[in-house]
């Protein structure tokens, strides 16, 4: 049965589902939302809403390449900044005002924070690829 | 006290996002969902009591 399954040519994804993707991606839940899909858009994008701004509120903080980043300190930072990015907006709204970007190590929920904000980001990324599938007629 | 509500407010925001994102019937999803919730749980309480026998001072 799976091999019948992985030798069904696959739809090609309309211009619509990567449309979606970026829209789930850049704002997250809005992709399901536009889908009128509300319960899954309203639980997806609170919680990665949430975890965002929990992550933020008792200091983990994001990560991105910084001009004193050469070479493998650059290379350690890509992975997290990658995970950070996926948050979509609320990533690059910290980006612009520099908020969030400051270690505070001294926290004792500063570990907790990263966690979730690494985490909020990674979890869009899957809530992106379901409004993706939904958006291409994959997945009800 | 503390890190144990953070641990499992993350567990469960995870727990849900995996149980809506996943295939299958709701109540499929649901079970899976708290499965998960369930995993993360018990694999922290034992990471923590094998930690908690270290000499990692």
């Amino acid at each position: 049965m799976v091999a019948k399954e992985i030798n069904q040519p696959v739809a090609k994804a309309p211009g619509r589902a990567w449309l979606i993707g970026l829209v789930a991606w850049a704002v997250p839940g809005l992709g399901h939302l536009l889908q009128k899909k509300w319960g899954r858009g309203l639980i997806l994008g609170g919680a990665v809403w949430t975890m965002f701004l929990v992550g933020v509120s008792i200091g983990g903080h994001l990560f991105r390449i910084g001009p004193n980043d050469q070479g493998f300190a650059a290379l350690l930072q890509l992975l997290p900044m990658s995970a950070n990015f996926g948050a979509g907006l609320l990533y690059l709204g910290c980006w612009l005002t520099n908020t969030g970007f400051a270690e505070q190590a001294q926290r004792v929920t500063y570990e907790y924070g990263n966690t979730f904000l690494l985490c909020a980001g990674l979890l869009n990324y899957l809530a992106m690829l379901d409004a993706f599938d939904i958006a291409a007629g994959r997945k009800q | 006290m503390r890190h144990l509500l953070w641990m499992a407010l993350f567990a469960s925001l995870t727990a849900l996002v995996f149980g809506v994102v996943t295939k299958g019937s709701d109540r499929q999803r649901l079970i899976y969902g708290l499965k998960v919730f369930a995993e993360f749980l018990v694999v922290a309480f034992i990471l923590g009591w094998i930690l908690y026998f270290l000499p990692l001072r």
